[in-house]
């Protein structure tokens, strides 16, 4: 496994940005209202794996914000740079929230005590005892992780389908050398962190046994569907 | 077994916000604050555009929604979009789109470009815009998009109730010039007013934005050609593992 999981950054195929096209870009950022985007505030970072394979393992960096106090929706990307990818989103939700859910829905969502407590889930260059604060929080939601971009197996462009992904509940699951590779990156230690969180409790009722797909795996197929109304659809012909 | 195209079962009806949920407490907006001045949020940042345009599901046609793109472009053939379905600060965040060039495009095996749309008619048509930018600011670089394609996964389906976002994404289509891809005229309008412009004087405008027929791809837009959707299913499997789950 050695360099497997450790983030690579491949170049996304295309030619440099116009000077024209940039310029008018610069124009449209400053003209423009970006309503939904100033309400991210945070930025997290953590690993999902695919939910029916634990050994491919993807550092997804989240940038947050609040609908309320029970619900937060995340960009996640890649990396957090100006030319991080876009790989998926994530929903956030309270433990109250989680229990209206449908039974068949709660099985997309995981618990996230253990990112929390373990130490593994953390806030870039915001201080212990503010992050903290905040996962205090967290320790007591799920999250919903939707991967569109298997940036893992090398792939340059979004291809494929939606994948349902999952994240971690115990120690042994994450891959060391992703773990080091990032604590060495955001000067962070894993292990100092879970002891300052050993205080933190979980969901009131505890993690819901429909969560995390209740251990089984999560897979995402294509299917071919008609068009309804079927009739109406004119057939192009070429 | 689940799929993006089946109703999902019911959830209490709460006080009927979407979604659910107490406001944010001071505390939340204190720790926010401070993350925020620490944090620079790089990627965040780099997202310069809004563009508002229509699209609908690909198993459902039918059901057609407004869409609000906030793009941030990687090279010259490359833009990722996450997007919403309001542009106020309360917009939910209900999928991500990918734009890349038809050069780019041409790449792709045929598989995957059946999950691709086009851009060309919603553009010409005056459907896509960026609100606020004059029209002649932005003339430019609509002839550099009408030429590009489009995957676009919604991850929540908020017009059909959804007070949460449940289920399996959906593929999701775009506005082309023919049946089931015009859009009602009810939404453009209501879209219309809310921005206080025309539809129908920003087609005129554009009309010399129109490319060649042949350049379209025969996979794009793959109901134009087979009268045929895409669904997503879930199935559950055995998870490959390194460590006991969960």
């Amino acid at each position: 496994m050695e360099g497997i999981n450790v983030s690579k950054h491949v170049e996304v195929p295309g030619d440099p940005t116009k000077t024209g096209t940039a310029i008018l870009e610069t124009a449209t950022a400053t003209i423009q209202g970006f309503g939904p985007i100033n309400k991210i505030h945070q930025h997290l970072c953590a690993f999902h794996f695919y939910g029916h394979d634990m050994t491919r393992q993807v550092e997804a960096h989240h940038f947050c914000g609040h609908q309320n106090e029970e619900f937060r929706q995340c960009l996640i990307y890649d990396r957090p740079d100006a030319d991080g990818r876009l790989i998926g989103l994530e929903y956030i939700i309270s433990e109250d929230l989680f229990l209206t859910l449908p039974d068949d829905e709660k099985k997309f969502w995981h618990s996230h005590l253990y990112e929390v407590k373990s130490g593994v889930l953390f806030m870039p260059g915001v201080p212990g005892p503010i992050q903290r604060q905040d996962h205090e929080k967290v320790a007591k939601t799920y999250g919903k992780v939707i991967h569109f971009w298997q940036v893992d197996r090398g792939d340059t462009l979004p291809l494929g389908i939606p994948q349902v992904m999952m994240a971690l509940t115990r120690d042994g699951q994450l891959d060391q050398n992703l773990a080091q590779d990032v604590e060495k990156r955001f000067g962070v230690s894993f292990d100092e962190e879970r002891e300052k969180r050993a205080y933190m409790e979980g969901p009131a009722h505890g993690i819901h046994p429909l969560a995390n797909a209740a251990g089984k795996g999560i897979h995402t197929v294509l299917r071919e569907v008609d068009c309804k109304p079927v009739e109406s659809v004119p057939k192009v012909f070429v | 077994m689940a799929s993006s195209d089946e109703t999902p079962g019911p959830m209490p009806p709460g006080d009927g916000s979407v979604p659910p949920g107490k406001s944010v407490s001071i505390g939340q907006h204190v720790i926010d604050k401070g993350a925020q001045l620490l944090q620079t949020l790089k990627p965040i940042k780099h997202m310069n555009q809004h563009v508002c345009t229509f699209a609908m599901y690909s198993h459902d046609m039918t059901r057609q929604i407004e869409t609000h793109h906030y793009l941030s472009r990687v090279n010259q053939d490359f833009l990722q979009c996450a997007v919403y379905d309001s542009d106020d600060s309360n917009g939910r965040l209900i999928g991500v789109e990918y734009i890349i060039s038809d050069r780019i495009f041409e790449t792709l095996p045929a598989e995957e470009q059946k999950l691709w749309h086009t851009h060309e008619y919603e553009i010409i048509a005056g459907l896509w815009v960026n609100p606020r930018v004059p029209e002649m600011v932005q003339k430019p670089e609509l002839k550099n998009l009408a030429r590009t394609y489009g995957k676009f996964w919604c991850t929540w389906q908020v017009d059909r109730g959804d007070r949460l976002p449940l289920g399996v994404p959906a593929l999701m289509m775009s506005p082309q010039g023919v049946n089931l891809g015009m859009v009602a005229p009810e939404l453009v309008k209501k879209r219309d007013e809310s921005y206080g412009i025309s539809s129908k004087d920003l087609e005129e405008k554009r009309v010399d934005i129109a490319g060649p027929e042949t350049t379209m791809n025969p996979y794009a837009n793959y109901w134009m050609q087979t009268g045929k959707g895409f669904a997503i299913d879930v199935e559950l499997t055995d998870m490959k593992k390194t460590a006991p789950f969960p």
